[in-house]
């Protein structure tokens, strides 16, 4: 079958994407097949519905309403879309794992029925506490309430508000990654449309906006103390490690508050100048871990805001209040390659009151960069370690010359693979000792 | 078989079963113990209460002046002569109330403040104050174009009582003259920073009172950005202060605007003063404004006001 347009990036036409292709749910990330017409094809139209329904979830209205938007439903009417058999929704998502159904005695079963069915009671009982521990998790006994996930998303679409299927689907993956996790630990998930970018016109500050929807967030979240700002680009790893042990119960063994440790821009601390205060001159602030209130992390070239966090407090009321000054913008919006990021650290650098409230945290504690990102080879202070269990892999600059869809594919599964419950622990090695015993069945 | 009435219940207790009711004796003795145990609890609250305000309020330990007067003296533009008499007039006015002067020289901060404006040197002035005198709670930045008035009148009663305050703040009035869109805010006295006057055209920084901790340093390094003092403000630091004030409402939040009188009422030659905002007599200071913009070495406007100020300091 021949398109006159083709709904992808692939000149075929198809999903061009691992995970993406019909059949091709366990593929991975390289290779790509031509879309045939199998009967559980996936139809053009069914596939954009489904992407739609991203747009349920909770986030920042757009403030546009271009010509795509309006016209979104007679343009997808005439795109072409492939027939055949549509499961029972209409779309098959082979690019959220986790959904696949299991059957007795597959290649990943474990073969006589009743181990199934023994597995099944299990499993139930389990799940009965698990509610019960996720109960508590989410009140405020539990701790749940204080923390607040926000993932910078772009629900609507991408360059002319129209986005490929690779987009979609790594924005929908990247959701639901941090919808299972806040789940777990009873925490709470903002997903904030940035889309309204007027990119090219200063009457908007380009794209200046996670200043605007933090501030948003702690405004509807009041409750809540500590605000995690994740990129749609990062994928958390561990599922089974809560935020609590994995920083904020020894906040003070983990952060370091003298750049001098780690100090890519080569910044001057403290500051020299003769007439501040102690507090002003002092390499570690007042070393009281309770007046940090942002955590962040740096990369080769600077600071890294693709995965910090923010706590409530007048302090950081005033870190986003000076964040972005048209004054400061005027002057500087040309050399600000990276925005917020290169306006934070200036602020950092220029003004002693910020220091004392900025404490860093190694890199792969919060923000692991995979080979590709701050060099190619495998730098331990910088890179993913997978036998290190790191919490959180960042694929930051994956959209210049890298393939972010198949990072988060590749990511996707060690993460699946060390998220896996004793059931499936179990199972698998049920699965791989049959294998073993009986041969592969094609 | 059911009964209309419940049956009576037994006049004779069950043996082994316990009255229900203590002793009276050991009634009162528990009430005694409870009581006690109350009294103790209490004064070791009132006690602990009393020993942690004292260590982590901003109020000064003994031999510490609660209120700081900076004046920020360019030794290069101005005479000896006219330095000695701004200097009488503040130790004699800090004398009086138990306060303490800090006189900065612009020299000391040339190097900070590089190529704008030496007039941007009143910030990095006010910083040092504050290091120097950390634990002080009020800093009042006094302009070298400035006298004294009325030494009589100590700070607090003028201005700083809490019923004082809240009265004469200006609420819901355009934080920059005469029609900014951004207007003061109703603040208490608790929540107040910042306190400032405007004249008839801008923010006057030329005398505001500014109190010590994280607000203070906060509104310091902002104010004095690189990029502002680069961004060649036609008023310098005064222009940068409007502007501060009108994009930042985490500061706005904290200031409280006072009529211009109270705290820098402009001598009756100044053509800049707010509506009423000129100098009469038995107001707290007196600011010449024309002394900014004058070359000259001596203020000759001031001279009488000094001579005025002279007699009052002598007789009272």
């Amino acid at each position: 079958m021949s398109l006159s347009r083709s709904p992808s990036p692939h000149p075929g036409g198809g999903w061009s994407s691992p995970g993406l292709t019909p059949g091709s749910g366990a593929s991975t990330p390289g290779g790509h097949s031509q879309a045939t017409l199998a009967p559980n094809g996936i139809s053009w139209a069914a596939a954009k519905a489904k992407s739609d329904e991203v747009r349920k979830y909770p986030s920042f209205s757009t403030r546009n309403s271009g010509f795509f938007s309006r016209q979104k439903r007679k343009i997808s009417a005439r795109l072409p879309s492939f027939r055949g058999q549509a499961s029972r929704q209409g779309y098959v998502d082979k690019d959220v794992y986790g959904r696949g159904q299991l059957h007795a005695g597959g290649p990943g079963g474990c073969g006589p029925l009743a181990t199934l069915k023994m597995g099944e009671t299990w499993k139930t009982n389990e799940g009965y506490v698990t509610a019960i521990v996720q109960l508590y998790r989410r009140s405020p006994l539990g701790g749940g309430p204080k923390f607040v996930i926000i993932l910078g998303s772009n629900v609507e679409g991408g360059v002319m508000e129209w986005k490929g299927a690779r987009e979609w689907a790594i924005e929908r993956n990247s959701i639901w990654n941090k919808q299972q996790y806040v789940k777990r630990w009873g925490y709470q998930l903002e997903i904030a449309n940035m889309l309204a970018q007027k990119r090219y016109s200063h009457e908007w500050r380009e794209s200046w906006e996670k200043g605007d929807v933090i501030r948003e967030v702690m405004r509807k979240y009041p409750h809540a103390e500590w605000f995690w700002w994740l990129d749609l680009n990062t994928w958390i790893m561990e599922y089974g490690t809560s935020l609590q042990s994995h920083l904020f119960n020894d906040l003070d063994s983990h952060v370091y508050r003298d750049i001098n440790e780690y100090n890519p821009l080569n910044m001057t601390h403290p500051l020299p100048e003769f007439f501040l205060d102690d507090l002003g001159r002092a390499l570690e602030g007042d070393g009281n871990p309770d007046s940090l209130s942002l955590l962040l992390s740096q990369d080769c070239s600077g600071f890294n805001l693709g995965s910090f966090f923010l706590r409530r407090s007048i302090w950081t009321e005033r870190l986003i209040d000076a964040w972005w000054d048209p004054v400061m913008y005027e002057q500087m919006h040309m050399q600000w390659e990276h925005k917020e990021q290169d306006a934070l650290e200036y602020i950092y650098q220029s003004q002693a009151w910020v220091r004392s409230g900025v404490g860093f945290l190694p890199q792969r504690k919060i923000n692991a960069f995979p080979p590709g990102a701050c060099g190619d080879g495998n730098d331990p202070a910088v890179h993913y370690q997978e036998e290190d269990h790191d919490f959180v892999v960042n694929m930051a600059g994956c959209n210049f010359g890298r393939d972010c869809w198949a990072e988060i594919y590749n990511y996707r599964a060690i993460s699946s693979k060390h998220n896996r419950s004793k059931w499936e622990w179990i199972s698998d090695r049920l699965g791989s000792a049959r294998e073993w015993a009986f041969g592969k069945k094609d | 078989m059911q009964f209309a009435l419940p049956p009576r219940r037994s006049l004779h207790t069950l043996p082994g079963a316990n009255s229900s009711r203590l002793p009276l004796y050991r009634r009162k003795q528990l009430k005694t113990i409870a009581i006690f145990a109350f009294a103790v609890l209490t004064l070791l609250y009132l006690l602990s209460r009393l020993f942690s305000s004292s260590s982590t309020s901003l109020s000064p330990p003994a031999g510490t002046a609660g209120m700081v007067i900076v004046t920020l003296l360019d030794r290069q533009s101005l005479s000896e002569s006219y330095i000695n008499k701004i200097v009488t007039n503040r130790e004699d006015y800090a004398k009086r109330h138990g306060y303490t002067n800090f006189f900065a020289s612009v020299s000391d901060y040339e190097e900070a403040i590089g190529d704008a404006p030496r007039s941007w040197a009143l910030i990095p002035a006010m910083r040092h104050a504050m290091a120097t005198y950390p634990k002080s709670k009020y800093f009042f930045h006094l302009s070298p174009h400035a006298l004294v008035m009325n030494p009589t009148t100590s700070l607090k009663s003028h201005l700083l009582d809490r019923s004082r305050l809240e009265s004469l703040m200006l609420k819901n009035v355009p934080i920059v003259p005469p029609d900014s869109i951004i207007k003061t805010f109703a603040l208490k006295q608790k929540d107040v920073d910042l306190i400032l006057t405007q004249d008839g055209e801008d923010l006057s920084p030329s005398s505001f009172i500014l109190k010590n901790g994280d607000f203070a340093r906060f509104f310091l390094d902002l104010w004095f950005e690189p990029l502002f003092r680069s961004y060649r403000f036609a008023k310098a630091e005064t222009h940068g202060l409007d502007h501060i004030m009108q994009w930042h409402p985490t500061v706005l939040a904290r200031t409280a605007l006072v009529p211009q009188r109270i705290l820098n009422a402009y001598s009756k030659d100044s053509s800049g003063a707010s509506q009423d905002g000129s100098y009469k007599d038995g107001d707290f200071v007196i600011r010449f404004p024309s002394c900014d913009e004058g070359k000259a070495r001596d203020c000759d406007e001031l001279d009488p006001y000094y001579s005025m100020w002279s007699k009052k300091a002598k007789s009272t």
